[in-house]
């Protein structure tokens, strides 16, 4: 027969009273029930979510503000390369035993950022590549994102510069890396428009520019002539969009 | 792959990467001056891979290229510049492009040290 030992000193549970016994595993996982906030995620595959439930209570050992995945672990399927892990902490901390723990555990590679509050939230209302990531994205706690975007042209300009290489390197360069230069300039022009920024109106926008799927961006299939073309146009406005207030940069 | 082609990307990349030295230097936000650092070493990283695939590493390219690639490089960078400068983008050294193209492409083995 298997028996239980308890202490003969016990507090509120007398002898001869009827109990129930559960392994302390499942009675904690009652009592503390996983709920993420969801921005922009429609659907998350079961095992995505246990494995951001691990994370979660691996980043929790060092007290964080708040904890947020974001990047191509939260696209569907299995196609990601890494998980991108945000963690909000205003002590600087080393962050490699953090990370080398997920990456034991998840067996997935793992890419940290810490921010402290007051950065993060200042690149939310900066910076708009940032706030693209953002858009999407699974938390520990709720977020805001109301925030006043603060245009500062000469960041703008240095994110620009970057999607300037596209064209003269389109036979090098992958259908994922087109539609990354495609985004980032797209969501600098919606930025600076002070249109809404997701993933899904960045991608609309590219759609109906360029006349082509961001499916077929990413597998590579353009017509290098017409895509080079609106690109190299629309780069140009871009640029003179911010060039005009650069001024205001100080 | 076209020789051309690959001369194009890799005078695109020593491009962006002197504009965006010069432009580290004007900028007064330590931010962003990381950045720029930041893209520096990216451009340089993919620039070293393709001079590799346009003509052995180990010798200059032939003088009648490397003219021409310096020239291009340094018309392009001063042509980026000279936008930024002509919309008020101030402390911008234009003197300093042909010091920073000739060190990229020497480093490189485009033109002999």
């Amino acid at each position: 027969m298997d028996q239980i030992y308890l202490p003969k000193n016990r507090i509120g549970l007398p002898i001869g009273q009827y109990v129930t016994i559960l392994p302390l595993e499942v009675q904690l996982k009652q009592k503390s029930v996983f709920k993420p906030y969801f921005y922009n995620v429609r659907r998350l595959e079961p095992l995505k979510i246990e494995l951001i439930e691990k994370i979660f209570n691996i980043v929790e050992q060092i007290k964080p503000e708040n904890i947020i995945i974001t990047g191509s672990f939260l696209e569907k399927g299995f196609r990601f390369n890494d998980i991108d892990i945000l963690i909000i902490k205003n002590d600087k901390i080393d962050y490699k035993k953090i990370q080398d723990k997920i990456e034991d555990i998840t067996g997935i590679k793992t890419h940290i950022i810490g921010l402290s509050s007051d950065t993060f939230f200042s690149g939310l209302s900066i910076d708009p590549l940032y706030r693209l990531m953002i858009s999407k994205c699974v938390s520990k706690k709720r977020l805001t994102f109301k925030l006043k975007r603060n245009l500062n042209y000469k960041l703008l300009d240095y994110q620009l510069l970057k999607s300037d290489v596209l064209p003269d390197n389109f036979d090098f360069l992958t259908g994922d890396e087109k539609y990354y230069l495609t985004r980032s300039m797209i969501a600098i022009l919606l930025f600076v428009q002070n249109k809404k920024l997701t993933k899904k109106t960045v991608d609309a926008a590219i759609e109906s520019t360029f006349k082509i799927s961001v499916k077929d961006i990413k597998e590579n299939f353009i017509d290098k002539k017409g895509f080079n073309k609106i690109y190299k146009e629309i780069y140009n406005n871009v640029s003179e969009l911010i060039l005009e207030r650069i001024h205001e940069s100080k | 792959m076209n020789r051309n082609r690959l001369l194009a990307a890799f005078i695109s990349h020593i491009t962006n990467m002197v504009v965006h030295q010069i432009l580290e230097k004007a900028i007064d936000s330590p931010e962003i001056a990381q950045s720029y650092k930041n893209e520096i070493k990216n451009s340089l990283t993919i620039a070293k891979s393709y001079r590799g695939r346009i003509h052995p590493l180990d010798n200059a390219l032939p003088s009648h290229d490397n003219r021409e690639v310096r020239d291009k490089i340094i018309r392009e960078v001063r042509t980026k510049l000279g936008r930024r400068m002509a919309k008020g983008y101030d402390n911008i050294d234009i003197s300093l492009i042909e010091d920073f193209v000739d060190k990229a492409l020497k480093d490189m083995k485009v033109i002999e040290d």
